[in-house]
């Protein structure tokens, strides 16, 4: 069982997602992100950066969580990023389409590019995966990218070639609209993506 | 008489905003900064949900001098920690059907004098965006728009201490200030300007006489 702190901002979205939900019981610890230039993170096997995180904290501590990454952890972070920090991410924004669903055959644009992942055998299914993104990414080559749009850029993928960690990003912000209360996905999404980072395989 | 905001900047990546030239009066502060700034000069706070709530709890005695201070403060999203004077923990409403989102106008206010209904509720006819729980109001307190079942989803608060406290229950009110939806709730952000700059003018009035 793998040890996941997050990195807590204190939002309304951030409290309800992470600490007083049924998805609290998947973290082990919250940092706030006051405190996180000067917390050990000693024990912690998985970092979780949230969505719409402080950004001048954010930056504070980006060599502090590089380092964490280095030392063999694994990093988690949800979208959408607000400035470049992510290991060789290449991010590339794109104006988010709300509202592909109402369009006369609907589709949502994204692809499993790989199904035969432990997340998706077991834990979730692209519906579940499936709302909208805020842009993707194009990380190197031997990145494993699960999710990615129909051109080939990642939604959800999985770099242990840039450190010496485990760096599970997405574009995807799931914890931002379950602490909304809104979009169902989205809780589907938390249910099966957070048991799979305490026991499934990365 | 000028009014002078300031505004909380929570550092989330969707509270930052451009430059937004309706917002001249707004100085835009770095929560965290909150214990460090001098806010006499300032008439009105804004706050909005992205903020960290457990910081504005540790520093409440701030915000309630601010406004006890014949000050304004406003409030738009959920309120998760005790730090709002007269605030209760807001109630997330239970979903059965997209009517329940519905929004009425309670009382008729100049903040949302024009503006529709299903203007509010809907957005290309889909509805969620206005509002999706409620804070339980104060006594005394003025209730200006619901859901169904007379849930109160913004409300203003002039009991609890000596300033005024408006609470909203969705989205900060200002970022309909930019006319680009081009539907009636463009009216919010301006006649909401409009009505924390009268509101202030008396209050400082008040000061001044009182």
């Amino acid at each position: 069982m793998k040890k996941i702190a997050v990195v807590y901002g204190g939002s309304s979205h951030h409290h309800r997602t992470y600490k007083t939900s049924e998805f609290a019981k998947y973290i082990n610890r919250l940092i706030p992100i006051r405190e996180l230039e000067t917390a050990s993170l000693e024990g912690v096997d998985v970092l979780l950066i949230p969505s719409q995180t402080h950004l001048g904290l954010l930056e504070k501590n980006v060599e502090k969580i590089y380092a964490f990454a280095n030392d063999g952890g694994t990093v988690v972070t949800l979208g959408p990023q607000g400035f470049d920090w992510l290991p060789s991410h290449k991010w590339e924004f794109r104006p988010t389409n709300f509202w592909w669903w109402l369009e006369k055959d609907p589709k949502s644009g994204l692809v499993l590019s790989a199904p035969e992942h432990d997340l998706f055998t077991n834990y979730l299914t692209l519906s579940d995966a499936t709302w909208h993104q805020h842009g993707v990414y194009w990380p190197p080559e031997k990145c494993e990218v699960l999710v990615s749009t129909d051109d080939g850029g990642a939604v959800l993928y999985i770099d242990r070639v840039s450190t010496k960690g485990t760096w599970v990003n997405t574009t995807l912000d799931p914890d931002f609209h379950y602490g909304s209360y809104f979009m169902p996905a989205t809780e589907r999404f938390l249910r099966g993506f957070l048991p799979w980072l305490v026991e499934g395989q990365l | 008489m000028k009014t002078n905001f300031i505004e909380l900047n929570p550092g989330a990546v969707f509270a930052q905003r451009g430059e937004n030239k309706a917002r001249e009066d707004f100085t835009n502060v770095d929560i965290y900064d909150l214990p460090n700034i001098n806010l006499t000069p300032y008439n009105c706070l804004v706050i909005s949900g992205f903020a960290d709530q457990d910081f504005l709890y540790e520093h409440r005695q701030i915000i309630l001098d601010f406004v006890n201070a014949r000050k304004i403060l406003i409030f738009s999203g959920n309120l998760v920690t005790d730090w709002l004077p007269g605030g209760q923990l807001f109630v997330p409403k239970e979903i059965h059907s997209y009517k329940d989102y519905e929004v009425s106008i309670h009382t008729q206010h100049p903040i949302f004098e024009g503006v529709l209904e299903d203007d509010m509720t809907y957005n290309k006819g889909v509805s969620g965006f206005f509002a999706r729980g409620h804070h339980p109001v104060p006594e005394g307190a003025e209730v200006l728009l619901t859901l169904p079942g007379d849930t109160p989803i913004t409300y203003i608060d002039r009991v609890s201490t000596k300033g005024i406290i408006f609470v909203h229950v969705g989205s900060d009110l200002f970022g309909y200030m930019t006319p680009e939806i081009n539907k009636t709730t463009d009216r919010i952000g301006p006649q909401l300007l409009k009505w924390v700059h009268e509101e202030n003018a008396t209050l400082q009035e008040e000061v001044t006489t009182g």
